[in-house]
């Protein structure tokens, strides 16, 4: 009588017993790189409305970010400046630009410009912007290099556990208070990627001008701070 | 054999998506649960098609005044820069005192809402006026005799109602900021083109010394 179980399906119960953990540890592995913020959400870069450039203008202008986003040392939200904030100088240069035409009439009808959002956290998550600033964690720590963006694209994850990671020790992110907006101040801090460890191996990398300052910087030793800032971690503290 | 490269097929387009991560993309990243991420609440600045122009965020009513503001109507030294006799006042506001906190305030605003044009010593050539073919009018030096003998409302004036050619800055700038930066400008014009000035002296009114300034008001108020 043949048997009922032909010889190879002896090898089940072993192929089984190492391919099976294999596979739990490869989708584990997977979903953790694949599902995770840093690999869905960094790089977003929607087309905008109006061609407009932080390069140009914060970067080779050297406009300071409040100049724009003004409300950011006051609320939770930093405000996409209105059609009229443009038009303090697009009165006066590139008037008939057609790339700026939806600016012009924005301003004469009162339609908002249509700008596309790149950074959104859930909105079970609560953020403000304003004690970050008032902490003096740069822009450049949440938002990367605007300055270098022709287009705005999302630099950092915005996951919990990247917002953990500073609240759990901000120190070097920490810088002093009327730094916050200037893009280049440390430029070391922000993490190494491959490209920038490989560069560094070369020795082609740019030294920073003021990373000697980041370096040295103790926030507190620094006068101008009332107090030590202390970020909450409690999930009430972000999930209110 | 095959499973070597079927393996080696994995390890590889693993490590390819992988280095996807942080590539540019013009899609919103994918929200698996809709409803907690968008709960029906507007942010500021949300859109909302709700209304015509799809801003969620209505504009106040005509002669609104905001939280805080409470003594506007009284306060027209503070808010619009002129005593009781309608004239430009020479002289901050009784909240607002002349101290060398106010003034770094006022250059760090001043450096913020002013340099992009004026440049950061005020005489009028900042960066975007000669950019991309320059400005159509230059903005003015704060140098000129003219406007050093004019009263620092008048330079909260500007500020707050713009002035030929600039617009107004009264929406960018709050009030007692506004103050601040006219604090600067008198000190700039005090103290020469460059920062001459040291924290005991302070802002200084020239136009107070001048009888000039009451004319410049004149003209003006
Ligand atoms: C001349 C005005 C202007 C200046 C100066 C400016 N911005 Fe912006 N910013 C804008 C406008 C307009 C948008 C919306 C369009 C876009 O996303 O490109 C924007 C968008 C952004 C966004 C993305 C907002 C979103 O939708 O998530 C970030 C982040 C940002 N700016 C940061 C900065 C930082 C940091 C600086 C200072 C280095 C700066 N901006 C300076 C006008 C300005
Ligand atoms: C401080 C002055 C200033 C402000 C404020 C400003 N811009 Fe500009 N912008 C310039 C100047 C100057 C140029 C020309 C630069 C050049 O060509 O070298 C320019 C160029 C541009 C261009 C390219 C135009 C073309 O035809 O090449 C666009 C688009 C633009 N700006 C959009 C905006 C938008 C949108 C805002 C408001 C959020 C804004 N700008 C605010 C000064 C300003
Ligand atoms: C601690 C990190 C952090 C810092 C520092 C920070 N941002 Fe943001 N920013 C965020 C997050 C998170 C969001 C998304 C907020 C949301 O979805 O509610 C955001 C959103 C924005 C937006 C879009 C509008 C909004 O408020 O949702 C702008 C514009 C912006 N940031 C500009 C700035 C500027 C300019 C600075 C520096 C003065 C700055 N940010 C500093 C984390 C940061
Ligand atoms: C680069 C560092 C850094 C990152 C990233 C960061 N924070 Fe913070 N956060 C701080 C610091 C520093 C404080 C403390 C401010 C203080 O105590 O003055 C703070 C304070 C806060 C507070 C308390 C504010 C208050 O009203 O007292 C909240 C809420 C908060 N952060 C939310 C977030 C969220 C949500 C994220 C992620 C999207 C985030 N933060 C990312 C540095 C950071
Ligand atoms: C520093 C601020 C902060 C603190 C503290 C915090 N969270 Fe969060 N949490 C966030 C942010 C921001 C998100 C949204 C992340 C995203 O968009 O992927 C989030 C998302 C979540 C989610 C949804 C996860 C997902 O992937 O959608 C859960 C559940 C959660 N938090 C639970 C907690 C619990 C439990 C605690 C306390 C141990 C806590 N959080 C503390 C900021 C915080
Ligand atoms: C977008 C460029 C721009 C910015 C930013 C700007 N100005 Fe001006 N300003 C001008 C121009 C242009 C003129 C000349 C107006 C004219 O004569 O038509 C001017 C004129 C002036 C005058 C002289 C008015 C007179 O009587 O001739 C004063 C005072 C002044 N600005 C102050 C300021 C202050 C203070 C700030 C910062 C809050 C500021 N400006 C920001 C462009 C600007």
């Amino acid at each position: 009588m043949p048997a009922i179980f032909p010889r190879w399906t002896n090898k089940i119960p072993l192929a089984l017993g190492v391919l099976g953990p294999l596979a739990g540890v490869g989708l584990v592995l997977f979903v953790w790189v694949y599902f995770s913020p840093s690999f869905t959400d960094v790089g977003y870069r929607p087309e905008q409305p109006v061609p407009f450039s932080h390069k140009l203008h914060a970067g080779e202008m050297g406009l300071d970010c409040r100049y724009c986003h003004n409300t950011v040392e006051r609320a939770a939200h930093a405000a996409i400046p209105p059609a009229a904030t443009c038009m303090n100088c697009h009165s006066q240069v590139k008037i008939d630009s057609p790339k700026l035409a939806p600016v012009r009439r924005s301003y004469n009808t009162g339609e908002p410009v249509p700008w596309v959002r790149v950074h959104q956290l859930p909105d079970f998550a609560y953020f403000d912007h304003s004690p970050h600033i008032a902490a003096g964690v740069g822009c450049a720590s949440c938002h990367g290099r605007i300055d270098t963006m022709t287009v705005v694209a999302m630099d950092q994850p915005l996951s919990m556990g990247w917002c953990l990671d500073c609240h759990r020790n901000p120190e070097p992110h920490l810088r002093p208070l009327d730094q916050v907006t200037n893009m280049s101040w440390g430029d070391s801090e922000t993490e190494d990627t491959m490209i920038d460890a490989l560069r560094k191996l070369a020795g082609t990398s740019a030294p920073a001008e003021t990373a000697g300052e980041q370096q040295t910087y103790n926030y507190r030793e620094d006068p101008e701070r009332t107090r030590l800032p202390e970020p909450p971690v409690a999930c009430s503290g972000c999930h209110r | 054999m095959k499973l070597r490269s079927s393996l080696l097929t994995a390890v590889g387009s693993t490590a390819l998506a992988a280095g996807c991560q942080g590539n540019p993309f013009p899609d919103p990243p994918v929200h698996i649960i809709q409803n907690m991420d968008f709960q029906q609440r507007y942010e500021a600045q949300e859109r909302n098609d709700l209304f015509e122009d799809g801003r969620a965020m209505r504009r106040p009513v005509e002669g609104t005044v905001a939280r805080g503001e409470v003594h506007l109507k009284e306060n027209d030294h503070l808010y619009r820069g002129r005593g009781p006799d309608g004239r430009l006042v020479d002289a901050l506001p009784s909240n607002i005192v002349d101290s060398a906190a106010l003034l770094a305030r006022g250059e760090e605003r001043f450096n913020i809402y002013c340099s992009p044009c004026h440049d950061k010593a005020a005489t009028g050539h900042g960066i975007a006026t000669t950019r991309g073919g320059g400005f159509q009018v230059q903005p003015a030096s704060l140098h000129q005799d003219r406007l050093r003998a004019m009263p620092l409302g008048y330079f909260f004036d500007v500020i707050t109602n713009g002035k030929g050619t600039m617009l107004s800055y009264a929406a960018q700038i709050p009030a007692e900021d506004r103050w601040a930066i006219a604090a600067w400008v008198r000190t700039l014009q005090t103290h020469g083109k460059t920062k001459g000035w040291d924290e005991t002296t302070g802002m200084t009114t020239v136009a107070a010394a001048e009888p000039a300034a009451e004319n410049g008001a004149q003209k003006d108020g």
